[in-house]
């Protein structure tokens, strides 16, 4: 009875699922621009030794205040 | 009487080369003997010897991947607290080792006191607004953000950073004025004319948003996100054909299952239509 039980509350929650997908779905046809998501977060940079900020050969410190992309090692896609 | 003359001579040019000799050789110096007994100033050159050593094996470990190897080191350097830049620089690391330990919020507590220590630590701000992003937490990525701009108002890290932010909290015309200026001084950079996409979709504006998508797609054109978001503008635009194809190479192009699965889902529905 138990087994029956858990069985049912299975089928019910995979057919909540398809529904809702199929749901989603037909939303994502009405304006699929719903979907989209802006660009990742960026990395973190790395390591910096105890003399790295002396100075101005410090690559993270570097990397931060570039002006492109590269420099920074921002997210490429 | 001659010989003794002729020996007397040899022995005083033989002592003269000799004391010549060691008037020539060198030595090493001797130990410097200590400046001080004084137990205070013992203990802090003590303290100044551990300093060095730990931040030296706690950078070694991060460059190795140790992480919890380095966040003990590191833990030990802050409770040291050496003077700046050190002690904002110690706290930079110990907080980029709880991030690869997954510790994201000790981490931005760190990492907010290495810049309350040194307000322009351009490489924390970076870290400390890419913290937040990963939390989720866009008001806090949005506040160091605006602090990064205020003292770096061309860094890349620092637009991306306050862009996103603003991006995903509405902001449109920061998010705008951002992506704008990254493009502006990087134009190369597709991510940024995606971004910038993003944000003329959301104000209405598709024929600006797919000049974007299109400028992104001609620097990158394997650019999946880009091309999907391609096909969603020519879809709104009633151009559902060149949407299907848009969402066709998307689908080919993507190397994320999810946005995979979505292109060739509508797709599909698009040829079915």
């Amino acid at each position: 009875m138990r087994n029956l039980r858990r069985s049912a509350i299975a089928v019910v929650l995979a057919l909540g699922a398809c529904i809702g997908a199929a749901a989603g779905a037909e939303l994502l046809l009405d304006d699929p621009a719903a979907s989209l998501v802006a660009s990742p977060p960026p990395g973190v940079l790395g390591p910096i030794t105890e003399s790295g900020r002396t100075g101005w050969n410090c690559a993270p410190e570097r990397a931060a205040m570039a002006r492109t992309a590269a420099a920074a090692g921002l997210p490429h896609d | 009487m001659t010989n003794r003359v002729a020996v007397a001579a040899a022995s005083v040019l033989a002592f003269a080369v000799l004391a010549a000799g060691a008037s020539a050789q060198t030595y090493g110096r001797p130990t410097a003997a200590p400046r001080t007994t004084d137990a205070g100033a013992l203990t802090a050159q003590a303290r100044e010897r551990e300093v060095h050593e730990r931040f030296s094996r706690g950078v070694t470990a991060e460059e190795h991947g140790d992480w919890g190897a380095a966040a003990t080191e590191f833990r030990r350097v802050v409770a040291l607290d050496p003077p700046e830049p050190r002690g904002s620089t110690a706290r930079y690391d110990l907080a980029l080792a709880e991030i690869h330990l997954g510790h994201d919020a000790p981490a931005a507590g760190l990492l907010e006191d290495a810049l309350h220590r040194d307000p322009r630590f351009a490489a924390a701000a970076a870290n400390l607004v890419a913290v937040h992003l990963r939390q989720g937490n866009v008001a806090a990525a949005r506040s160091v953000a605006e602090r990064f701009v205020a003292f770096a108002p061309d860094s890349a890290s620092a637009l991306y950073g306050r862009g996103l932010a603003a991006l995903k909290s509405g902001d449109l015309a920061v998010a705008r004025a951002d992506f704008r200026k990254l493009v502006d001084n990087d134009p190369s950079y597709a991510v940024a004319h995606y971004d910038l996409a993003l944000v003329e979709l959301r104000a209405g504006r598709d024929d600006a948003a797919r000049v974007e998508l299109e400028h992104a797609l001609s620097l990158v054109p394997g650019y999946a996100r880009a091309r999907f978001a391609l096909g969603t503008v020519l879809m709104r635009g009633g151009r559902r054909a060149d949407a299907r194809l848009a969402f066709d190479r998307c689908a080919r192009d993507a190397a994320d299952p999810a946005l995979r699965a979505l292109a060739i889902d509508l797709r599909d529905r698009l040829a079915q239509q």
